[in-house]
């Protein structure tokens, strides 16, 4: 009987496992199976990407598949064109306000939350998650209504503020999450050794909490960047974000300049994963 | 709780402030505004004469188009939740049970690499994939599976097939951490008992994921039934789900009335299924205070 790591079917146990051939095969081949199966599932996720990046250097201006050459040419027409240089940069605006005022809103309500005594937390907390469950679409839909009734046009305050509300989340989420595995305790020494209130936030709150409020703004940026259906009810024509530009784009052409849009977009959401990861570890950030 | 005898707001409540002025003014607001909006007969802004009316839910209810409409929203959120957990189980298993360091990280890297992604540019690659001349129908007919492409675009296949790439990793992710919290000796114990790794895994580690299971689909769906992007793009605007109503009803009917009744309808089952997450949330972690 084999007794210790093969129960776990992963890679490693069931490369443990191979060589004990007397727990029979059938247990081998349920193994293989598992990982066959795995293994599939990742490039049913994996492989649209790769696909995406095939296209965006293929150089026929439909879909082609095998792919005839490599070019830059779609690289070059993404770049060159004024629409999508626009909507890149307004983007990038958009996301930046939006990070800006969704990192101070929510690491002092997280902070209110874990250290003010509110009553009904659990409830204000549930509420200031439920962005994240209500349709995106609807909370465009019902703040276009407003500006439409308010009269105040399409500005681009309203755009933000609206992607502020779906971000906002994350970075309660993941302040809330540092602020409640610290020790309080060293709050209450800095006062005890006569600090101020406000010298313990800055000294002592603040530096401990700053993985979490910065993993929150990260996630932040990468979702404002990627928001679609709030921007969608929110742009003015002409001035719109990327996602927003490659979606009018995309419904009636298909070359490769969403290709190399996407790639773009990939390579930017992927420097700031890295940078995520490698200045405060991306593992206990994404429990849901 | 930094100090649990002193339950009144302390100071740091105050900072609570700004979040709650964001939240009143530019999400109750609205909502409520939208609320309005659905019972009234025009804008109350520019109409003269505006009244209170039941119209825009009778048309709802009268016209078996609109019924359709919300059927087929519900359908595709329905199937696509069965396909994500049935694609999300095995995965978020090997993740949770993997020993290696690295494969974890390998592993996350993968799942969140799509979310990363962007909904437009998922969809345009299942556009590529799945089209006529897509690689799925030049790859078959090249091998000669086929002789005709199939016909995987604009089609509710194709919908479900861009949608469970799309969310698969929120139920992933939801799934991963309530498996990694069964401990991994129950299935040990069934097995040196005599269970095959098999019924160990059905009889043991599924009923104790099953919170989980709950709290993943809810998710799934609740993203599924609001999705407007892949729905538009991939059903070629031949589908009509409750998203792509409600745009239609704004960009061109200018049926604001409407649309918002429209926006109630599924803001209601949204909210069902927060309470129904929040349950299952609840007993996925009875123990975490908040959060």
């Amino acid at each position: 009987m084999q007794t210790t790591a093969s129960h776990s079917p992963s890679l490693a146990a069931a490369r443990q496992a191979a060589p004990a051939r007397t727990a029979g095969s059938v247990r081998h081949y349920g193994r293989y199976l598992y990982l066959a199966v795995n293994i599939a599932i990742l490039i049913f996720l994996l492989a649209p990407i790769a696909i995406v990046v095939v296209f965006a250097l293929n150089p026929t201006p439909f879909i082609q598949f095998p792919p005839v050459g490599v070019s830059l040419r779609w690289f070059e027409k993404f770049f060159a064109s004024r629409d999508f240089m626009h909507a890149l940069g307004f983007s990038l605006e958009v996301a930046v306000l939006t990070t800006i005022a969704a990192t101070i809103l929510g690491a002092s309500a997280a902070l209110a939350l874990a250290r003010g005594n509110l009553p009904g937390a659990r409830l204000i907390v549930a509420t200031m998650l439920s962005p994240l469950m209500l349709p995106a679409i609807l909370t465009g839909l019902a703040l276009f209504q407003t500006y439409v009734l308010l009269d105040v046009g399409r500005p681009t305050w309203g755009l933000v503020a609206g992607h502020t509300l779906v971000t906002l989340p994350y970075v309660v989420r993941t302040t809330l999450a540092v602020l409640h595995n610290f020790d309080t305790r060293l709050e209450e020494a800095a006062q005890n050794l006569g600090a101020s209130p406000l010298r313990t936030f800055f000294e002592v709150t603040l530096p401990l909490i700053k993985p979490g409020v910065l993993a929150g703004a990260i996630f932040a940026f990468i979702v404002s960047f990627d928001q679609f259906p709030v921007s969608l009810f929110l742009v003015s024509p002409g001035n719109e974000t990327l996602p927003v530009t490659l979606f009018n784009y995309l419904k009636f052409d298909l070359d490769g300049t969403i290709g190399a849009a996407s790639v773009v977009s990939i390579v930017l959401a992927f420097v700031v994963v890295i940078g995520l990861d490698r200045t405060v570890g991306l593992r206990s950030y994404v429990k849901l | 709780m930094s100090s649990a005898a002193a339950q009144r707001p302390n100071g740091l409540a105050l900072f609570i402030l700004p979040s709650a002025l964001l939240f009143a003014l530019f999400f109750f607001l609205p909502i409520g505004l939208m609320a309005l909006m659905s019972v009234l007969t025009g804008n109350p802004v520019v109409a003269p004469k505006v009244a209170f009316t039941t119209r825009h839910y009778a048309r709802m209810v009268d016209d078996p188009f609109y019924l359709e409409v919300i059927w087929t929203t519900i359908r595709i959120g329905l199937v696509t939740t069965l396909v994500a957990l049935a694609i999300g189980y095995p995965l978020a298993h090997w993740m949770a049970r993997i020993k290696s360091r690295t494969g974890h990280a390998l592993l996350l890297m993968a799942v969140l690499a799509p979310m990363l992604t962007g909904i437009v540019v998922r969809t345009f690659a299942w556009m590529t994939l799945l089209s006529d001349k897509g690689v799925v129908n030049q790859t078959l007919m090249s091998l000669g599976v086929i002789g005709q492409p199939l016909k995987l675009m604009y089609t509710e296949t194709g919908i479900v097939v861009g949608l469970v790439h799309i969310y698969v990793p929120f139920m992933v992710l939801t799934l991963t951490g309530v498996i990694g919290r069964i401990d991994e000796r129950l299935e040990q114990a069934a097995e040196n008992l005599g269970a095959s790794p098999l019924r160990a895994f059905l009889e043991v580690t599924l009923p104790l994921s099953l919170p989980g299971i709950l709290a993943g689909s809810l998710l799934v769906f609740a993203l599924a039934i609001s999705a407007y992007v892949t729905p538009i793009l991939l059903g070629g605007f031949q589908i009509m789900t409750l998203p792509i109503l409600i745009y239609q009803q704004i960009s061109a009917n200018f049926n604001v009335g409407f649309a918002a009744a429209l926006g109630i309808v599924l803001l209601m089952i949204s909210l069902g299924l927060v309470v129904a997450y929040n349950r299952a949330l609840g007993l996925v972690s009875g123990q975490r205070e908040l959060q």
